[in-house]
């Protein structure tokens, strides 16, 4: 005994003395836990001995039984029940029937590193249950929160198996990246598009930084901290399968010319220009629908089963899932399979083992990207085949450039298919001792590898759609990554009126990535057997690979203190050393505090009505951000393919430096505080919570530009140069009751308004430009600067369209002047047109975000409704003037150009693809707001009459349609634009994407609506 | 109970373990010691030879960027002049038309990528010049090094200072903040003064020939003839001459046809003195990034007729500049519907009359995946060059024998032995043999990017692009760019008029 003493000392010493507290019994009490309405026995019950962690669960009959003083009190907790607590007073037998709870108060909400009572709680945390995530026919469980979260703003990218933006209280960081931490059952991860939405428990959003700071290091864009389903201590086995099946349809389809108006246009746009017309027959019928050829209804399939129970001691769940969605685009396909397993031992009543681990694969058939600018600008005169089976030729009616080439072409010769396979998980101990202490200790880990495919064979579609040598092109990224984490937490309530939580933690881990881009050409191919770079062509084949290795060491405390149930004080502190800091900027701290009063348990407040729950609270914290480049201060030499040098025809490798560094980076801080009340009203059937807050990243690594003749490569440095703020106010409001008619109903709304300003910016009120390129025709779109948001729209203001010369001859002197081109607003009075009368056109940070959420069910019948929208946000059109010679006109467009004079003053000339109409103006900014019904879901409950004969606990059958109804005046496909993705990866899931240049809608994936039915059972 | 005291404490040692996995390496200093991964920091480079020699090919590589050859180079050095106008099709790019009449915005963004990318090579020379010295090597190769570094920041001093007037004159690589980045503008006067200072310094150690392997470095006849260039710029007649004589008397030579000088069969040849150096490279299309060709290239469906975007195509007038039968109208137009002498037929009906010929490379020569055109390489520097400036700079001083001589050589090549064309000119009067030299580097050099800075510095251009737009007083230079300005907070001014 001695040696193990000394050996293990106060672990080993505390554990014994727990053996010894639990092991001294008096009565074993046994009973009944019910429903004390429909009188149903409810399994799964936590009933503990007052005042200590003694305890057990219902099982699946409702039935327990538990060794408890005889003169104790036992505790009895359930989700959605009042606690309930009971002396035991020497009986034997303690039947109790709970009092099922609208309040919220009693609700337990996941927070970092542990639970707290939502009445405990002092930030600002949202938490939605995984039915909410599951029901949805969204097949990325972020896609899910569209509308249910106060201050979460969700853009859809629609691509199937690609994650959405989220936007968590505002834009807050530019040169990191901008999504929340996502923690998994304790294991931390950047994207969850891994994750099958039915396997989710629940779903916490940490949206304030007091809640967020106790994940430092990664928690300045938000947190999102996910519970996966387990089972429960004995329960009976229950097996669950829920599947639904649907289709996909586009929505808001944007009109386009059909034949005989593009050839008028076209003919009209040569005539403007000087030049014979191209067409001598422009009636030439309505032509080829290039969206309606190139778009499918598409197909969707989801299927789960899940089988979950537990003995006395352990618990499991067992899922898989399968999902099989097409895309909009003819071919596009996305398959994932997903299977889950936990399962957790209580060794004994003081230790408890389990591990989660998820297996996923994922198997996509991609589309290029460049196929929703094609049918945009396809020529409807152009047939998809022509009779003999060949493919319609633009060039034939010499098209030219914009318009030379055929979608379907595009479509079938492109082969790409993505991989992905993904073990991710963790293992975990528990062990509880000495009454008030928890040891919990985690190993997590991800091992994903992604390959991306992609042949391109040789073919001859059309004249300008051809391929000469086939090409192999390989990519493939390797992710390994582990995080181990100890946390030890003391829970204790002295004199029943202090209650203190005090948690002690560490963390390490390493995020390992490794990409492998290689191609080789002239590979043959009769199958997928033959893609390998060896089979290609000696001296084709090419190789490059690039890895980062970053490693997070962390330290962090919080303690939790609350008086008589009235006075609540969190305060947390966490240091972080990252490793992509050098030097001595590789430590990080970040603190916060908070604090609650509930005013309703005041004495003072025993004998009001009004309220049955009020509570006031307010935080302040700091958090970080180490999603940033890694160690951008170090000066790195630059070899790439365009530094070599050719003597005599031969290659040489070239290399230099040309990059300038600031001397050194620090951390990106977040800093926010949140004040907020969270009321109930009408035995809480009406609750009411608001927030409002400020957050403010200071020192945000931003990249602005250099002078050029500093020669470096980008004209950027990269350093701590701008401060951020956002600031905003969020309501939610929840209605719910039961009638008397036996309709249980609940209707929730909630809106968040957010303003987005840079503070400070190193170039001050130099603005710092984005969005130039194709995109803009070689125009800035969007610029950043003091005092603006991030990224706003800037150009001209479109005034009216010249008439005829004399219009052109009195107006101020604008360079490339036409009549039926826009007329500026010369904003700065000095007679003349130039880039000094740009001014502010919009701002791509929405302002407003809002849903309505409801429920009805009423006997076997369920439904459910939810609204969304967001408003105070502009869209960058660049779909309109990116031109380049032929591409085609929307419908829209048509009906209103300019075509001689007094035909509008507002539209331009077909001629608006030329440098002086489309130069970034106002006419390119419209609203991006709008209003959708974003699901609807009815469902019907077979009667358990039925149900008895089957064996079956329960059938429901449902049907279910999301985004069908979509409301906004934007004459794009959808006001659902990202930020444009900084690369050219074909799949958009791998992108980067740059806020700087947000709002400009170039390539966006039509809107769709999902129509499904479905079916949940339970066994 | 005593056995599960035994399974206590083997939770307890396993827990304990997991503990110190966890926590020992997260408390090792090392742990948090990552390194760059898969690239070099700088302080590791510069050490050797070989860091030099990359260093330098650096220079080279990047004299093939777009901003040196193509839109921005067009936009700055070529649509200004009366030979050449917009081209492709009327609605793409069509701010090239403000630079062809000379209505352009200082924030176009061509006039700052014109810029950028001749600072670009000036950075690159800049940290060859600044970190070789110290490198411990051969100390002959270092040398040569460092002048093919001086030929370059020349090179792009000169093309800046002709486009821009007064700039920022940045002879070493950036080191702080608040000292040297920057930099307010240098007089033009001094930049030439600079540029001279280089090209001395390069033609000094500089070899008139490379073995074989090195065929594409600067030579000292490439720093002689562009010092030659930046003297006739600056009107210093007896130092154009000067260099231009020693230049003749290297071995160059002209090409009896003059359509062959710019195919790919005669890259580096007789006549090149100095060519950027582009290559199609199996492979790798990040170092076969030149666009020259394709941006001007023959619009039409790519390998079959055409495949290039057109752009800086022939005007009218050049067509029109021409003596009768000189043969390099058609060496330097690509007429539609005429065929190639390699074969290539351009249909008759298209977007653009004419095409740049002189950056032709024919469509069988081209590759999917890669830019068409990739492998041409750009002359910068031509033997007739020397020879017009030698034919000039005698005229001005007085020479007329030498310059007579110098053009004939000129005129005899174009000529290609038909007597009953271009005759030889003959007039020794000063002013009809300048116009007639002005005559001969027209249509010896278009679509060459010469024409609008050499009309410009021959004190012309209000009369010639007049008509266009072009003011004096104004458009001598064009505007810095607007951001450059902007960003300088008040210590770079805008050029008059702009």
């Amino acid at each position: 005994m001695k040696r193990i003493f000394t050996k293990f000392s106060v672990l080993t010493f505390l554990c014994l003395l727990f053996i010894n507290a639990a092991s001294a019994q008096n009565i074993t009490v046994k009973g009944t836990i019910s429903d004390g309405q429909d009188k149903t026995t409810i399994p799964a019950v936590s009933v503990v001995v007052k005042g200590t962690t003694v305890g057990t669960q219902t099982d699946a009959n409702g039935r327990y039984a538990i060794s408890v003083p005889a003169n104790g009190t036992l505790v009895f907790t359930y989700i959605g029940y009042n606690t309930q607590e009971v002396p035991v007073n020497n009986q034997t037998t303690l039947n109790v029937t709970l009092a099922s709870s609208s309040q919220q108060l009693e609700q337990v909400v996941v927070v970092g590193y542990g639970t707290q009572r939502k009445v405990d709680v002092t930030g600002s945390v949202a938490s939605l249950k995984g039915t909410e995530i599951s029901k949805q026919a969204s097949t990325n469980p972020v896609s899910a929160l569209q509308g249910k979260v106060a201050g979460v703003s969700i853009t859809n990218s629609g691509t199937p198996g690609a994650s959405p933006q989220i936007n968590i209280r505002g834009l807050g960081t530019i040169f990191g990246n901008q999504a929340p931490l996502y923690v998994v059952d304790g294991v931390w991860y950047s994207d969850i598009n891994f994750l099958n939405p039915g396997d989710i428990e629940n779903m916490s959003i940490l949206k304030d930084a007091s809640a967020q700071s106790i994940y430092g290091i990664r928690a300045a864009n938000g947190v999102v901290l996910i519970t996966t389903k387990k089972g429960k201590l004995g329960s009976a086995t229950t097996i669950n399968y829920d599947a639904y099946a649907g289709f996909q349809t586009v929505t808001n389809k944007v009109k386009m010319a059909n034949a005989t108006e593009y050839a008028t246009l076209t003919n009209e746009l040569y005539t403007y220009n000087g030049q014979a017309p191209l067409f001598k027959d422009t009636n030439l019928g309505t032509g080829t629908d290039w969206y309606k050829q190139i778009l499918q209804n598409a197909f969707v399939m989801n299927h789960n089963i899940s089988i979950a129970g537990g003995t006395e001691k352990s618990t499991y769940n067992v899922s898989l899932g399968y999902l099989n969605q097409d895309g909009i685009v003819k071919t596009n396909n996305f398959k994932r399979y997903t299977a889950r397993v936990s399962n957790d031992i209580q060794i004994f009543k003081a230790l408890k083992v389990g591990y989660n681990i998820t297996g996923v694969g994922s198997e996509s058939r991609d589309v290029p990207q460049t196929i929703f600018h094609q049918m945009y600008s396809a020529s409807p005169t152009i047939s998809v085949f022509n009779p003999d089976g060949t493919y319609g030729d633009p060039k034939l009616q010499n098209l030219g450039d914009g318009a030379n080439f055929n979608p379907q072409a595009t479509l079938d010769f492109f082969n790409q298919r993505t991989k992905d396979y993904r073990a991710t998980g963790n293992v975990y101990a528990e062990l509880k001792f000495a009454d008030h202490f928890t040891f919990k200790t985690s190993i997590g880990g991800e091992f994903g590898q992604t390959e991306n495919k992609k042949y391109t064979p040789v073919y001859f579609a059309t004249t300008a759609q051809k391929n000469d040598i086939s090409i192999l092109d390989l990519k493939r990224v390797e992710t390994r990554n582990w995080i181990v984490e100890n946390t030890l937490t003391y829970q204790n309530t002295f004199n029943t009126d202090h209650s203190l939580t005090v948690l002690l933690g560490q963390s390490a881990q390493s995020n390992k990535s490794y990409t492998l881009n290689a191609s080789a050409q002239n590979v043959p191919f009769n199958s997928d057997a033959d893609l390998y770079l060896s089979l290609g062509a000696p001296g084709t084949q090419s190789l490059a690979d690039a890895g980062t290795l970053i490693k997070f060491a962390s330290y962090f405390g919080r303690v939790n203190y609350a008086f008589k149930n009235k006075y609540l004080l969190n305060a947390s502190m966490r240091a972080d050393g990252a490793s992509q800091f050098y030097g001595n900027e590789t430590w990080g701290y970040f603190p916060s505090i908070g604090a609650g009063w509930v005013v309703t348990n005041e004495d003072f407040m025993k004998d009001q009505t009004v309220f049955s729950n009020l509570k006031i609270r307010g935080s302040w914290g700091k958090v970080g951000n180490a999603s940033v480049p890694i160690n951008p201060s170090q000066s790195l030499i630059s070899q790439t393919g365009d530094m070599v040098a050719f003597f005599n025809n031969l290659p040489y490798p070239g290399a230099s430096k040309d990059m300038l560094v600031p001397p050194s980076i620090v951390w990106e801080k977040g800093i926010g505080s949140n004040i907020g009340f969270e009321a109930g009203f009408l035995k809480n059937r009406l609750t009411i919570e608001g927030d409002y807050y400020t957050r403010k990243t200071s020192r945000a690594i931003f990249a602005i530009p250099v002078l050029a003749s500093l020669g470096t490569k980008n004209d950027m440095i990269i350093g701590n140069q701008a401060d951020i703020q956002n600031r905003g106010a969020e309501l939610s409001v929840n209605w719910s009751d039961v009638t008397g008619g036996g309709l249980t109903y609940s209707i929730g709304g909630n809106i968040s308004y957010n303003q987005n300003k840079v503070l400070s910016v190193l170039s001050g009120k130099t603005p710092i430009y984005a969005g130039s390129t194709g995109l803009t025709n070689g125009f800035v779109a969007n610029r950043t600067m003091e005092g603006s948001p991030i990224g706003e729209f800037f150009g001209y203001k479109t005034v009216g369209i010249f008439q005829n010369a004399a219009d052109i001859a009195n107006s101020p002197t604008q360079s490339g002047a036409l009549p039926g081109g826009f007329k500026y607003a010369d904003t700065n009075g000095d007679g003349k047109i130039n880039s000094q009368d740009r001014v502010p056109l919009g701002n791509p940070n929405p302002k407003y975000t809002y849903g309505v959420n409801t429920s009805f069910s009423y006997k076997n019948f369920d439904l459910a409704l939810d609204f969304q929208g967001v408003a105070g946000v502009q869209i960058y059109n660049s779909n309109l003037a990116y031109r380049f010679g032929n591409e085609n006109f929307t419908k829209d467009f048509v009906d209103n150009r300019w075509h001689g004079e007094g035909t509008s003053n507002t539209y331009p000339s077909v001629n608006i693809g030329s440098s002086a109409n489309s130069a970034p103006s106002s006419f390119y900014v419209s609203s991006g707001s709008y209003f959708r019904v974003r699901n609807a879901q009815l469902g019907y409950t077979l009667p358990k009459s039925i149900l008895a004969k089957w064996k079956i606990q329960k059938i429901r059958i449902y049907a279910n349609a999301q985004n069908a109804i979509n409301l906004f005046g934007y004459k794009g496909f959808s006001p659902e634009v990202g930020p444009v993705p900084v690369d050219n990866s074909e799949k958009i899931a791998d992108r980067r994407t740059n806020s700087l240049n947000a709002g400009l809608d170039a390539n966006v994936y039509p809107l769709y609506a999902t129509y499904n039915f479905g079916v949940n059972l339970t066994f | 109970m005593k056995q599960n005291k035994n399974i206590y404490t083997k939770t307890v040692l396993g827990l304990g373990l997991i503990v110190s996995i966890a926590i020992i390496p997260a408390c090792k200093k090392s742990f948090l010691d990552v390194p760059q991964q898969g690239q070099q920091s700088s302080d590791v480079f510069w050490k050797t030879a070989e860091d030099a020699g990359k260093g330098v090919n650096a220079i080279y590589g990047n004299l093939r960027s777009w901003e040196n050859t193509a839109f921005p180079a067009i936009a700055i050095e070529s649509m200004g002049s009366d030979d050449a106008e917009k081209g492709s099709t009327p609605s793409d790019a069509s701010f090239f038309n403000d630079f062809d009449q000379f209505s352009v915005d200082p924030a176009q963004g061509n006039i700052g990528g014109f810029w950028s990318g001749q600072y670009r090579n000036i950075n690159y020379a800049n940290q060859v010049l600044d970190n070789v010295p110290a490198i411990v090597m051969d100390e002959a190769l270092k040398a040569r090094y460092l002048a093919e570094a001086k030929f370059v920041r020349a090179f792009s001093y000169f093309r800046l200072v002709r486009a821009f007037g007064n700039i920022p004159l940045r002879l070493h690589v950036p080191t702080d903040p608040n000292k040297d980045y920057n930099l307010p503008q240098t007089p033009a006067a001094q930049v030439y003064a600079q540029i001279e200072k280089d090209l001395a310094e390069a033609e000094a150690i500089l070899p008139q020939t490379y073995p074989a392997a090195d065929l594409g470095r600067a030579t000292k006849g490439a720093a002689l003839t562009l010092h030659a260039k930046v003297a006739m710029y600056q009107k210093k007649w007896g130092d154009v001459l000067n260099y231009t004589n020693q230049v003749m008397g290297m071995g160059y030579s002209l090409l009896p046809n003059f359509e062959q000088v710019f195919r790919l069969a005669n890259e580096n040849g007789p006549e090149s003195i100095f060519e950027v150096q582009c290559v199609l490279l199996s492979g790798n299309a990040s170092a076969s990034n030149s666009q020259y060709s394709q941006v001007q290239g023959v619009r039409g469906t790519s390998g079959v007729d055409g495949g290039g975007w057109g752009f800086n195509v022939p005007t009218a007038d050049l067509a029109a500049a021409f003596e009768p039968g000189d043969p390099r109208r058609s060496g330097t137009i690509l007429f539609r519907g005429t065929t190639t002498p390699e074969g290539d037929v351009i249909p008759a009906v298209g977007d653009n009359p004419m095409y740049n010929m002189k950056s032709y490379v024919p469509f069988k020569l081209y590759v999917s995946g890669f830019n068409e055109g990739a492998q041409q390489n750009v002359r910068m520097l031509r033997y007739s060059d020397v020879l017009l400036m030698n034919a000039e700079a005698a005229n001005e001083l007085g020479n007329s024998g030498q310059a007579l001589s110098s053009l004939e050589q000129v005129r005899k090549r174009a000529r290609q032995g038909n007597p009953d064309i271009l005759p030889a000119v003959t007039t020794t009067d000063q002013t009809a043999l300048r116009a007639a030299i002005y005559r001969e580097r027209r249509v010896e050099f278009a679509m060459e990017f010469d024409r609008y800075f050499d009309v410009i510095r021959q004190g012309r251009a209000a009369a010639v692009f007049g008509p266009k737009g072009w003011k004096a007083n104004r458009n001598e230079v064009w505007p810095i760019p607007q951001t450059e300005v902007d960003l300088s907070g008040g210590v770079l001014t805008q050029n008059p008029g702009y």
